[in-house]
């Protein structure tokens, strides 16, 4: 398998990044996450060969790779890095089938056995009805997926991806690397990759690495990694500049502003310019989310007697279709007091009823208008400028950005809508990963499993590996915090039995019917510890010292000392029990095993105990 | 593809000089035929090696300066060996046509390092081609009065006065060449994903390069020693091949760009030999006539695709 010893990195003599010791295992992925420029492409450039190491190896069983023949790594180790290509008529069916060049002979002729394996590995990415189209017309998230066809085409042990999901929709985004994901499962690939989105990384990867200050910083299953403190140091995130980030599993993203928040921006520049005749350099309001930005503005000039000034869409860590455009607002005296505004070149307009402008409208929602329009009545009362304003939005661009969004289909024509009812947004939507869970389970119940094991990350997956308890044949679906979620997908995919395997450390939120265990949603573990220990005939120090306890663990050995550990447990396992029959109202059969890293197996719950007597000897 | 190529040659053999008789024929069109088969085959080729090394579908050995600098070393050449009386072999006009067309390539190499974009590549190319035609003309004008006729004739590129012994040398050089690309297609076909999928595949870009590099400088070199330098071949013939089978699969268009390029050649000849008999026109005149437009639709095209 592939390795790196001690590996130094970059471009030259001067390294970027040292003493690199990464090992892949086969099924595993492991993630590289760090800020630009920590050096994560550089890393992957090395490892595949494109640079040289400056200092140490990359060894492929064992053997520095240079020194092996560049067909046989070919058939070992494959790559979708980030390099756009442009080839000239090649159809999609021809980039995937160059996977096999390794494979064929002299003068690359497909043997059938070939042919049957592009279109199998077309079947993978579900990309058979691109086969015939030219790959340079076809959409970037078709391309990625036929780039990773290609990659997985070569049957290589080993895939290395850098930023794989960079530039792609949402959407996109998850199904590549749920495609990814199934693949590592399925042909027991080692993946290295890097990832831009920090909430994807913890949900796919099996460790994670930190490149960060010229080495890789930390390294670990997610569920160590994706601390708030780790992602504030490795992010070098200051104090001041928290209202731009959001917190999101603990951890925070890099928040960009909504079209609306640049439209707002951009006016509120343009009335100073007009009321004051100077530019300024910048301009900052409050969102209505209640935090404050600040952008800096392009483009101020006066035309006539209207004043332009532009704000660039940042998107932050969600990169859309929007992302980069300029959002202009030129705005004018107007003799009537007040605000009107106005959707110029790139702002859509409302063709369809139903939405929150009515037909004919220029798409600017209720919320930016709002914004717009207190932020340059605000300019105005400054200056003391008492007549009211005409401000027209224009989105140079919009009308070709927007067709990669929703909003033909939605009824918004001719432009992007400027939009934003917080202001800020916000990197990956909750919903688009509970999405991916449920699509998970939906995945198991078509291939026609009617069990399932649910468990929150990657401790759950050692332990049933430990246990024995993954060669039962029953599939195991990773659910994250979304517990009531994935137990809501259970039931709509008729799942007749399902086992949930968690830490205790979550689990035991559920003996207080919480059924998202994310401790941004509550925490009350210590809580539950204590009124159950209290119910069991705990006195008051011991239910002091267990309000006091950090972890769960430390809960435990509380109760260890006051003999009770048995008994709260055997309470708590029935509490967890009766909210999960509750949750699963009749539909399915429910238990939860709970285990600690440091006790091990704690106990189930009876219905667990039922069901894994019964899978055991399946 | 054959077919057509033999079409050429019958249609060429149906020559302007109003009494073709057997010695003509045998003596000086077969050989002109043939060689100007061979010649458009392998500029073409060449064209297509050097579009794929640059990914840019305007690269051609022309546009590029690389037929420019093979035409400076092959009059240096011919100067030379006639001021010391000796005739010049064909032999030696390949060597030294090989060697300018490394030169120049050796310095466009040096330029695409230092500029990313193409068509500041094509630019400095033709910067290139402008400074070995100047410095032709001033060795020309140098030159005795005997040899300049001679060197004109042929810096204007033509495909006249080829017999016999100069077909052989150049069958077999083109031959070498076209079947060493032609085993070089699977490499080909991989880089035009690009250098990084290229090797992921298992191909040695280091060598594989420098293959590419040797045999477009080869096949364009030989050109340029026989016929001097024939302009838009090299671009026109690949990119309307490429048109014709709506595909850019080497194991195709290798052959195809061969055949392609010489009945595009035959064509051209036949027009400037025929048009206006008994006067001759260069063969480059011909081949700009027909090439540039096809070359400027192409930017035309390619500009509107970046746009989008």
């Amino acid at each position: 398998m592939l390795e790196t010893k001690d590996l130094s990195v970059g471009y030259g003599r001067k390294p970027l990044l040292e003493e690199v010791n990464l090992h892949l295992q086969p099924g595993k992925i492991v993630t590289l996450i760090g800020p630009n420029g920590s050096g994560k492409s550089t890393l992957l450039k090395t490892i595949i060969g494109q640079l040289s190491p400056v200092r140490g190896a990359v060894l492929l069983d064992g053997r520095p790779m240079g020194d092996l023949p560049p067909p046989e790594v070919a058939r070992r180790l494959s790559v979708l890095m980030t390099d756009r290509v442009h080839p000239e008529l090649m159809t999609c069916w021809d980039v995937v089938s160059a996977g096999r060049d390794p494979y064929t002979g002299r003068l690359g002729i497909l043997s059938p056995e070939d042919r049957e394996k592009v279109w199998e590995t077309l079947r993978l990415v579900h990309g058979e009805e691109l086969a015939p189209l030219d790959f340079s017309q076809i959409s970037d998230g078709q391309r990625q997926r036929i780039l990773l066809a290609r990659a997985l085409c070569q049957e290589p042990e080993v895939l290395v991806l850098d930023e794989p999901t960079s530039f792609l929709d949402i959407r996109y985004k998850l199904e590549l690397l749920s495609i990814l994901k199934d693949m590592v499962a399925r042909r027991q690939l080692a993946v290295l990759m890097s990832l831009h989105e920090l909430e994807l990384a913890e949900q796919i990867s099996d460790y994670v690495a930190c490149v960060h200050n010229g080495k890789i910083e930390r390294f670990g299953p997610p569920e160590e990694i994706f601390t708030a403190d780790n992602i504030k140091k490795l992010f070098d995130i200051r104090a001041d500049s928290e209202e731009l980030f959001v917190f999101h599993g603990g951890k925070r993203l890099r928040c960009g502003y909504t079209t609306g928040t640049c439209a707002a921006l951009s006016a509120q520049g343009a009335a100073r310019l007009l009321l004051t005749g100077m530019a300024p350099a910048s301009a900052s309001l409050t969102t209505p989310k209640g935090s404050s930005v600040e952008a800096p503005l392009e483009d101020c000039h006066m035309k006539g007697s209207a004043a332009f000034c532009s704000v660039r869409k940042d998107g932050g860590d969600d990169v859309d279709a929007t992302h980069g455009l300029l959002i202009t607002a030129q705005v004018e005296k107007q003799e009537d007091s007040g605000v009107s505004i106005e959707g110029g070149a790139g702002v859509g307009r409302v063709s369809k009823p139903g939405l929150d402008q009515p037909v004919g409208a220029a798409a600017i929602n209720r919320v930016p208008r709002r914004m717009i329009e207190d932020t340059v009545l605000s300019v105005g009362e400054e200056l003391g400028y008492e007549g009211g304003f005409r401000v027209t939005i224009h989105v140079p661009g919009g009308e070709e950005a927007a067709k990669k969004t929703f909003n033909p289909q939605m009824g918004v024509v001719d432009g992007i809508s400027i939009l934003g009812t917080s202001g800020i947004v916000e990197p990956m939507s909750v919903q688009a990963l509970i999405d991916t869970v449920a699509l998970e389970i939906r995945q198991k119940a078509a291939q026609g499993h009617q069990n399932i094991i649910l468990t929150p990350g990657n401790y759950g997956m050692d332990f049933l590996r430990a246990q024995g308890m993954d060669r039962w044949g029953v599939p195991v679906v990773k659910c994250s915090n979304f517990i009531g979620d994935a137990l809501d997908a259970c039931g709509a995919e008729h799942m007749r039995e399902v086992l949930l395997v968690g830490h205790l450390g979550k689990l035991v939120k559920l003996a207080g019917g919480i059924m998202n265990t994310h401790s941004r949603i509550a925490d009350c573990r210590t809580e539950l510890f204590c009124t159950h220990a209290a119910l069991c005939g705990a006195d008051r120090a011991v239910c002091r010292a267990l309000m006091d306890c950090a972890t769960s663990d430390a809960c435990i050995a509380v109760l260890d000392g006051a003999d009770l550990r048995e008994k709260v447990l055997d309470s708590l396992l029935s509490a967890i029990q009766d909210h999960l029959d509750r949750w699963a109202a009749g539909a399915f059969i429910v238990g939860a095993v709970v285990f600690s890293n440091q006790y091990g197996l704690l106990g189930q719950t009876w219905r667990a105990k039922e069901l894994m007597d019964a899978w055991s000897t399946l | 593809m054959g077919l057509l190529a033999l079409l050429a040659v019958l249609n060429l053999r149906m020559g302007s000089v109003r009494r073709p008789d057997q010695a003509i024929i045998w003596e000086l069109r077969a050989p002109r035929i043939l060689v100007a088969a061979i010649l458009g085959g392998g500029l073409s080729l060449s064209g297509f090696l050097l579009q794929t090394f640059f990914s840019n579908p305007i690269a051609g050995p022309f546009v590029l300066g690389i037929s420019s600098g093979a035409k400076l070393a092959v009059s240096l050449t011919m100067i030379f060996l006639l001021s010391q009386g000796l005739a010049s072999s064909s032999a030696a006009l390949i060597g030294a046509a090989f060697l300018g067309a490394m030169l120049s390539m050796g310095f466009i190499l040096f330029i695409s390092r230092k500029v990313r974009r193409m068509s500041m590549l094509v630019v400095c190319g033709v910067m290139i081609g402008y400074i070995c035609s100047a410095v032709t003309d001033f060795v020309v004008t140098f030159a005795e009065d005997s040899n300049i006729v001679n060197l004109h004739n042929w810096s204007m590129g033509s495909f006249s006065g080829i017999y016999w012994d100069s077909v052989g040398v150049l069958a077999l050089v083109t031959g070498t060449a076209l079947t060493f690309t032609f085993l070089l297609s699977k490499p080909i076909g991989a880089y035009q994903l690009g250098e990084v999928y290229a090797r992921s595949v298992g191909v040695n870009i280091r060598v594989f390069r420098v293959e590419l590099i040797l045999l477009s400088s080869l096949l364009s070199a030989c050109v340029t020693a026989f016929a001097g330098p024939v302009s838009f071949v090299g671009i026109a013939v690949p990119h309307l091949v490429k048109r014709l089978f709506g595909t850019a699969k080497p194991i195709l268009m290798i052959p195809a760009c061969f055949l392609g390029g010489g009945v595009f050649c035959l064509l051209c000849d036949l027009i400037a030999r025929t048009a206006f008999a008994p006067r001759e026109m260069s063969i480059s005149s011909v081949t700009a006539l027909l090439g540039a437009p096809v070359v400027i639709a192409m930017m035309a095209v390619q500009r509107g695709r970046d746009r989008a």
